[in-house]
């Protein structure tokens, strides 16, 4: 997951690789999801999320359809 | 037994990289726990098999125990007066998460490669500028975590 100054950097960078494009995210649901995902992995119970659970964070912060299906 | 020796390498492993800002050796994780080498091996690669971290391929060095980088990355992360390196953006972003604190990240634009620097303050993106872009779909993302 790579940071880009604007979508045009984004079409450009697909572009230049012959890459399909995937999908966008602001850096605000990125920072969310980073603390989401993260927050409570020093902690002694830590365990990982089930994919229920991580499909129902996606959701929780807007990030929906196939693309961000983990079945 | 096997899994309170997970237990313990996985917590030595986030609390010494969360503290020091680079992943331990399989030696040092082995003298911190008093645990044999083999034993340690063992935890290491049934984390990696669980997904709780990431071995370079073929070895038990760690190359990500997520979101911190064992490796140098173009996600640099600036706090509690250290220096960390996340393995992409969500997980640079993700070590002031785990660390539960103020700092700032210092990446590049993925096209052109001008400098992006970000700030959280006080559990808040205090500076933030650019978009995100996840190039493989969540369901592909262990095929090759090192891509994705």
């Amino acid at each position: 997951m790579l940071l880009f100054r604007s979508e045009e950097h984004i079409d450009r960078w697909c572009k230049h690789r012959v890459l399909p494009r995937g999908a966008t995210v602001t850096l605000e649901q990125c920072w969310q999801l980073a603390r989401e995902w993260y927050a409570d992995k020093l902690s002694p119970t830590w365990r990982r999320k089930t994919l229920d659970e991580a499909q129902a964070v996606f959701t929780q912060i807007g990030l929906n359809g196939p693309f961000w299906g983990f079945r | 037994m096997t899994q309170n020796h997970d237990h313990l390498v996985r917590m030595f492993v986030f609390g010494e990289t969360a503290k020091k800002g680079r992943v331990p050796a399989a030696s040092e994780i082995a003298d911190g726990l008093h645990l044999s080498i083999d034993d340690t091996h063992a935890a290491l690669n049934r984390l990696a098999a669980g997904r709780v971290l990431v071995l370079a391929p073929g070895t038990t060095n760690i190359w990500m125990a997520n979101p911190f980088s064992g490796v140098p990355t173009p996600f640099r992360v600036l706090a509690k007066g250290g220096t960390y390196f996340g393995n992409c953006i969500w997980d640079a972003l993700g070590i002031l998460a785990i660390l539960d604190a103020d700092g700032t990240v210092e990446t590049t634009c993925g096209d052109c490669g001008d400098p992006i620097a970000l700030e959280v303050r006080s559990g808040t993106l205090a500076r933030s500028a650019g978009v995100v872009h996840f190039a493989v779909p969540a369901a592909r993302w262990w095929d090759n975590i090192g891509y994705t």
